[in-house]
């Protein structure tokens, strides 16, 4: 599995490194207001081509760049109604506590699970490498997270069979 | 070549930074003042702060001879400071805009200086004798979206400007009654306020960042957003230029760009570091980096484990865990000046970056 | 009442709050003419598209991958309809699968050399992102339109696990050039396919 996730996270890292060269915008639209150009989508000029990095159909990242913000969409892996039902659970725990994560945003785009607002003001205040590591960290960390979180619960859910099942011996 | 000089004055973003003809002052724009520095020995000490603007300053110059500080802001206003005992004392200026001012220099005669802003204008201010006020006059025609950046012709005359609509533009600001008939050069011979002198666009239309005439105002060079440096040769009034050279290069794009002599640019940006690029009419290549790689400290790598550095490549993809750039700015470098010049040669530059570093460099 | 009731009817038919009246005035930031970020393109028309397809299978036939690839992307489809759009993604995806992985990268390193090479890898990176982003276009040409899985039935699960791995194998094709060519051309390369406003 590792053997093909390496070249995704690698696409993942040069594109995000690459999308991350925002500078402080003032909007063109509102006067004396600076805004997330990729957000408030005023201007077409400072919004570029999105690009999406897939892994398969089910693993996704989208990047919206723009002049001074991007956007980062993530598809996480969803095998079967387990996973499915993992990935809403834990994305909606951490949109929940958006204000303490600053990039993440409380609601995913659509057709993915979760999203991340990176502005201007993040990569002044933070590393950039250290906002990409954080970003593809967070990939490989979710998966195994879910699939941890999976087993578990299929662990717990033959162990509270068993005692069910005990009184029947 | 002596290990450049680096000045760690904060952790802000500087926005933009300027130096006075004597080097012992250095203005900077930090969020929404303006610090100036004195030197004291080998370092740089807070003198004053400007307080004036209450949106992020975004950029800032000082005219050599006369001492005047110009600054602008998002907050939709331009100051002049003017030097006097009791400190600097602010004048504004009549921008006439509605969005922010994004991008200010003086001309090399120092009469006038040219704001460039969101508005998708210039404003050319000049002082006005009768009325005691700086006044402008918009530059408005072609401009479709935010200025970001101008650069003077050495005539005092022609001005380039980049703009996000991907276009880097020549145009003509001659005021009557402030500036004297220009000699005719290659972009054009009269030039009436609003001329349009040129209009280039890079093929993959990339944001301009930055834009600046060679010391003989024969050529002009900008950076876009696409990573790319293009250098315009003029042929002659209403023809098209003789060559017009762009060199995509592998790197990030450059924020900031300056002439050394006629046959080198040096640029900067979100590398975090400066490269030369040498040529001339027949073609221009990427050379090299200012900044020596084998200053010592930053090049040793850390001792790690096989296992470790397999399980950082399957993991991360990527190969090092490092914290520290290896490059002396931490950050995007933001703005390049020439800081020592001797004739059209530049010998030593200043930079300053995202991360609150002034870095004085040999050339 | 009924008045009342009328006049809340007609607010939610029209809309007319809801208007972006900024959009009406053709000098706003929002009608900036993108199109005067880009040279005008020549319109490609299918039967072109076709031709240009039999001709680079035919270079493939004959064993010249890297004149092929070349051939392909020195034609981009900037200005055609989407289905014009889609069949040269077909085309180009069918070139780089017939390529063996150890040729990429010497391949990539002469196609960047030589005359252009800059803009072709920048072309091919476009391909290649859009590759990815339309999954169906994913294996060769032939468009192979997955079925959407709705519920989450056992069945349906396993359907789209398997076709998730058949368009994975394709993705992974895409990905390994994305390296090959970003270790080439550089970050530049994606920055300029972000910039560029001639899209594929």
């Amino acid at each position: 599995m590792s053997q093909s996730l390496r070249p995704y996270l690698q696409a993942v890292r040069s594109s995000l490194t690459a999308a991350l060269c925002l500078s402080n915008f003032a909007s063109q639209t509102a006067e004396r207001h600076n805004v997330p150009e990729v957000e408030a989508r005023t201007s077409p000029e400072v919004l570029l081509t999105p690009l999406t990095i897939a892994r398969n159909e089910n693993e996704r990242v989208l990047i919206e760049p723009s002049i001074n913000s991007i956007r980062i969409s993530i598809k996480i892996k969803q095998a079967d109604e387990i996973e499915h039902i993992l990935v809403h659970k834990f994305t909606r725990f951490l949109t929940q506590r958006a204000e303490s994560f600053f990039i993440l945003r409380r609601k995913p785009i659509k057709g993915y699970d979760i999203s991340f607002l990176i502005t201007n003001f993040h990569t002044e205040e933070m590393l950039k490498n250290k906002l990409v590591d954080f970003i593809i960290e967070f990939m490989e960390e979710v998966d195994k997270e879910i699939s941890e979180m999976k087993l578990f619960l299929n662990a717990r859910a033959r162990f509270v069979a068993e005692s069910f099942l005990t009184p029947f011996d | 070549m002596s290990a450049p000089e680096v000045h760690h004055l904060f952790h802000n973003p500087i926005a933009d930074h300027s130096f006075s003809a004597d080097r012992q002052t250095l203005a900077i724009a930090r969020d929404t003042t303006v610090e100036l520095y004195g030197r004291v020995g080998n370092a740089f000490k807070l003198k004053d702060e400007l307080k004036g603007h209450d949106k992020t300053v975004t950029s800032i110059d000082i005219a050599p001879n006369s001492g005047r500080i110009v600054t602008c802001s998002q907050d939709r206003n331009a100051l002049v400071w003017e030097p006097t005992p009791q400190g600097y004392k602010p004048t504004l200026v009549l921008l006439r805009i509605n969005r922010a001012a994004t991008f200010v220099r003086w001309s090399p005669n120092e009469t006038k200086f040219a704001v460039g802003s969101g508005d998708r204008l210039i404003a050319i201010c000049y002082f006005e004798e009768e009325n005691d006020w700086w006044v402008s006059k918009h530059l408005k025609k072609p401009i479709r979206s935010t200025i970001t950046t101008v650069g003077w012709h050495p005539n005092s005359v022609l001005l380039a400007a980049g703009s996000t609509d991907a276009h880097a533009r020549v145009l003509s600001s001659f005021i009557k009654g402030v500036d004297a008939r220009p000699e005719p050069t290659a972009w054009g011979e009269r030039l009436p306020f609003n001329t349009i002198c040129g209009e280039y666009l890079n093929n993959s239309a990339g944001w301009i960042h930055s834009v600046a005439f060679s010391p003989s105002g024969d050529a002009l060079a900008f950076a876009a957003h696409d990573s790319s440096i293009t250098v315009v040769y003029p042929s002659a009034p209403e023809q098209p230029p003789k060559a017009v050279i762009s060199i995509n290069t592998q790197l990030l794009p450059f924020m900031s760009l300056i002439w050394n002599g006629e046959a080198e640019i040096i640029a900067a940006g979100y590398d975090c570091e400066a490269f030369r690029f040498k040529g001339g009419i027949n073609g221009w290549q990427l050379s090299g980096t200012v900044e020596a790689k084998s200053r010592p400290g930053l090049s040793e790598e850390r001792e790690e484990s096989a296992l470790n550095m397999f399980k950082q490549m399957d993991l991360k993809g990527k190969v090092k865990d490092n914290t520290q750039l290896k490059t002396i700015h931490q950050n995007t470098i933001t703005t390049l000046r020439p800081y020592e010049t001797s004739g059209d040669a530049v010998t030593k530059f200043s930079s300053s970056g995202v991360d609150g570093r002034i870095v004085i460099w040999n050339v | 009442m009924s008045i009342i009731q009328q006049i809340t009817a007609d607010d939610l038919t029209d809309n007319w709050r809801r208007i972006n009246i900024d959009a009406l005035d053709p000098d706003s930031s929002l009608n900036f003419p993108t199109s005067s970020l880009h040279p005008p393109q020549p319109e490609i028309s299918e039967s072109d598209c076709r031709n240009l397809s039999s001709a680079v299978r035919q270079l493939l036939r004959g064993g010249d991958a890297e004149g092929a690839l070349r051939t392909c992307l020195e034609n981009p489809v900037y200005n055609g309809p989407d289905g014009v759009k889609e069949q040269h993604l077909g085309t180009v995806v069918e070139v780089l699968q017939s390529i063996k992985a150890s040729e990429m990268s010497p391949l990539l390193k002469r196609v960047y050399e030589g005359e252009g090479g800059v803009e072709l890898l920048d072309c091919l990176m476009k391909y290649l992102y859009k590759g990815m982003g339309s999954p169906g276009a994913g294996s060769g040409g032939v468009k192979v339109m997955t079925p959407q899985t709705t519920g989450f039935s056992q069945i349906g699960g396993g359907r789209n696990i398997s076709s998730g791995d058949s368009t994975g194998s394709a993705m992974s094709v895409l990905l390994s050039w994305h390296e090959k060519v970003v270790e080439v051309a550089g970050l530049g390369c994606i920055g300029r396919v972000m910039t560029d406003f001639r899209r594929v």
